[in-house]
């Protein structure tokens, strides 16, 4: 279960450019978010940015940070429409003075992504759209498919889920061969970890976590 | 315009057919009908009068910021405009005095207007002089206003009539009278109150205004010839305006939390912009970037405007600022407040937000979303972060959810619909039990929450409102399930 699922590439590392992330399913949109977020930059001296319509927040509920990040705040932006969400997506990514700009934007042409990523680049600040339809043209370096996994086994508590896992597809990339990988929760920091890093670390062959890990 | 006093209807304001014909402010109504049978009059409406009055004073405020409103006397209500250090700048008190009765005019605001030594003189002359417009040269208060009705120094109507029995009609004759025997003839303290009206009015004794408004001290004000009717030339002078407010900051060492740019249209309206800005700068770029993105199509030019203000009406003392031992930090904190202003400017305040904690167990309270602008104040009554885990995205309101009976009474359920879709329970951990907020007197019920996992892997956030067999007596629902959240 913890073997690296078809890796070929290797895991790429969070960098200054646009991604896209599709929920493999529309319960996933969660596992989505958090992976976007594990896609973002170092949150201690940095906030994270989230952008979206007000629809989006109507239908999926609001992010709420006590989940995911343990000291930094969140900046979120309401737009009234996705026109002002891309507006607002280029002028964080440009301004630098985030660690990431997330995105919940269904509808971006290729001109528009592209203007995202020469911000992202320009910025020096990753970018992630977080979609729920595949496909169509885009200028995102990566795309990935999102779903979430049964998670770990509670040492304590063998019918309660343990830490979250995520299976994170990447589906198109522009640098390498795609690959898919699992990610599991951090004990630490609550952010998603890739699982294969943390098997060296006190994961054994059954999926218990020692006390220590 | 007629209004109720003790002795029925009389006469509060009139214009100038009226007047032509004999009839005068204070006259009853009977009398009036009598002289004058075809008088059309209207119930008076003293609010929407005091409205109109601010709304002038806020207009006048292109000559001067020091601008009161006189509403001590009804009816003889008018505005006080200390034109006293700026009248060069409109080329003398006689030029001035002409623009503002031309503006007036235009504006299709019927004034008189007076300029004195003092505000008593000034307010006699406005009402009580022949002229429309009156300018006495400095000094010259004395001799101006001798030959009006003593009615002319603010004085009640009981004082004025005891004057005229001792034969004083006019001012000039008070200023022969010896002033202690003129304050003693009157009883009491209305011989005092005439002798200090007149004081005020020949400038002896001085008297303060009460501006209507608050002074900004840090406001640049520049009147044009011609009145700017296109945006181009308005970010002309706007530019122009930024950079002298900026150095009139500087000296005070500090920097602009607000800034609110108001146009003097030449038809009488002000029309006003308001910038709020996270920290404190006089960067004039900054603030002609925050001007431009929040729109400055949104000042309502009319048919033009001949006069701009700009004001810092908030203003923040910059060196206060702690200067981080790590200059990088610092710097990612100016680039933020700059980001979150800009995003603020276009967005509005609502739309850029951050999430400030709250003292309350209760995940929809626990946190707090606010204007990201505001200086975050945090709640010293703040719980630290819940250890227990929380979903990343928390539905709110919570969404009802349609359960099979549970095996246990106060277990998971196995099976629940959310969103017309059947999800089987795998696994399940609860229940974390959340109790109401009794102190804040709501009807709520106790939550048991569940973190649930289907069988396809997707986590949620189920709670049931209220315990079987304790909250569901005496009539009440029985309890209830709920969506409140997603986890990753």
């Amino acid at each position: 279960m913890l073997q690296p699922s078809s890796a070929t590439g290797s895991y790429p590392d969070p960098a200054p450019l646009l991604e896209e992330a599709c929920a493999a399913r529309i319960g996933d949109v969660g596992a989505a978010l958090a992976f976007a977020l594990a896609r973002l930059g170092d949150f201690s001296t940095r906030v994270p940015m989230l952008v979206t319509p007000r629809r989006w927040l109507s239908e999926h509920g609001r992010p709420y940070p006590p989940a995911i990040l343990k000291e930094a705040g969140l900046l979120l932006v309401v737009a009234r429409n996705e026109a002002d969400a891309l507006w607002a997506m280029e002028q964080g990514l440009r301004s630098g003075a985030v660690a990431g700009v997330i995105g919940m934007i269904e509808q971006a042409t290729l001109t528009q992504t592209r203007r995202l990523d020469f911000a992202a680049r320009e910025g020096g600040c990753p970018a992630v759209l977080l979609r729920h339809r595949e496909g169509g043209l885009s200028a995102a370096r990566r795309r990935w498919r999102i779903a979430a996994m049964p998670a770990a086994t509670q040492p304590l508590d063998n019918r309660a889920p343990g830490r979250w896992r995520v299976r994170a597809d990447l589906l198109r990339r522009r640098d390498g061969p795609p690959g898919g990988w699992m990610l599991e929760q951090d004990d630490g920091t609550n952010r998603l970890r890739l699982a294969d890093r943390l098997a060296d670390y006190g994961l054994v062959a059954d999926g218990r976590t020692h006390a220590a890990a | 315009m007629v209004e109720r006093g003790p002795r029925g209807l009389s006469l509060r304001a009139l214009n100038a057919a009226a007047r032509g014909r004999g009839l005068s402010r204070g006259q009853s109504h009977a009398d009036a009908r009598a002289i004058l049978p075809t008088l059309v009059s209207h119930p008076a409406e003293p609010e929407r009068e005091a409205e109109a009055l601010a709304r002038l004073a806020l207009w006048c405020e292109r000559w001067s910021p020091t601008v009161a409103i006189d509403a001590a006397m009804p009816g003889l209500e008018g505005l006080f405009v200390d034109i006293g250090a700026g009248a060069h700048l409109f080329g003398g008190e006689e030029a001035m005095v002409a623009a503002m009765h031309r503006s007036l005019r235009r504006a299709a605001v019927p004034a008189c207007l007076a300029v004195a030594d003092s505000p008593g003189a000034a307010w006699a002359l406005a009402r009580f002089s022949e002229r429309p417009r009156t300018s006495v040269p400095p000094g010259g208060t004395r001799d101006a206003i001798a030959t009006l009705p003593i009615d002319a120094l603010r004085v009640g109507g009981e004082i004025v009539a005891l004057a005229r029995r001792f034969g004083l009609r006019r001012i000039g004759d008070l200023y022969a009278m010896p002033r202690a025997g003129l304050a003693r003839r009157f009883r009491g303290d209305k011989g005092l109150a005439l002798v200090t009206r007149l004081d005020a009015a020949l400038g002896i004794e001085p008297e303060a205004l009460q501006p209507h408004r608050p002074l900004p001290r840090h406001r640049i004000a520049r009147a044009f010839a011609e009145p700017r009717t296109d945006m181009a030339g308005i970010t002309a002078e706007l530019e122009a305006l930024a950079d002298a407010l900026a150095a009139r900051l500087e000296p005070d060492g500090v920097g602009a939390r607000a800034l609110t740019l108001a146009g003097f249209r030449s038809d009488g309206g002000v029309t006003t912009l308001t910038l709020r800005l996270g920290l404190a700068t006089r960067t004039v770029s900054i603030w002609l970037r925050l001007f431009r993105e929040k729109g400055l199509d949104r000042l309502d030019i009319g048919f033009g405007i001949d006069a701009l203000a700009l004001s810092a009406d908030v203003v923040e003392p910059l060196a206060e600022r702690q200067p981080l031992l790590d200059g990088e930090e610092e710097q990612t904190r100016e680039d933020l407040a700059e980001l979150v202003d800009r995003l603020t400017a276009r967005l509005g305040e609502t739309a850029v937000l951050a999430s400030r904690p709250r003292a309350s167990w209760l995940p929809e309270r626990a946190l707090r979303w606010g204007p990201a602008q505001t200086a975050p104040d945090p709640d010293p009554s703040a719980l630290p972060p819940d250890p227990r885990p929380r979903p990343i995205l928390l539905l709110d309101p919570p969404e009802p959810v349609t359960v099979l009976a549970a095996e246990v009474p106060d277990g998971a359920p196995p099976s629940f619909t959310w969103r017309r879709v059947t999800r089987r329970v795998a696994r399940s951990e609860g229940p974390e039990r959340l109790s109401p907020e009794w102190w804040r007197g709501s009807a709520a019920r106790t939550r048991d929450y569940f973190r649930v996992e289907d069988e396809a892997g997707t986590r949620y956030w189920l709670f049931r409102d209220g315990l079987y067999g304790w909250e569901d007596q005496d009539g009440a629902k029985p309890p209830t399930w709920w969506m409140h959240g997603l986890f990753p």
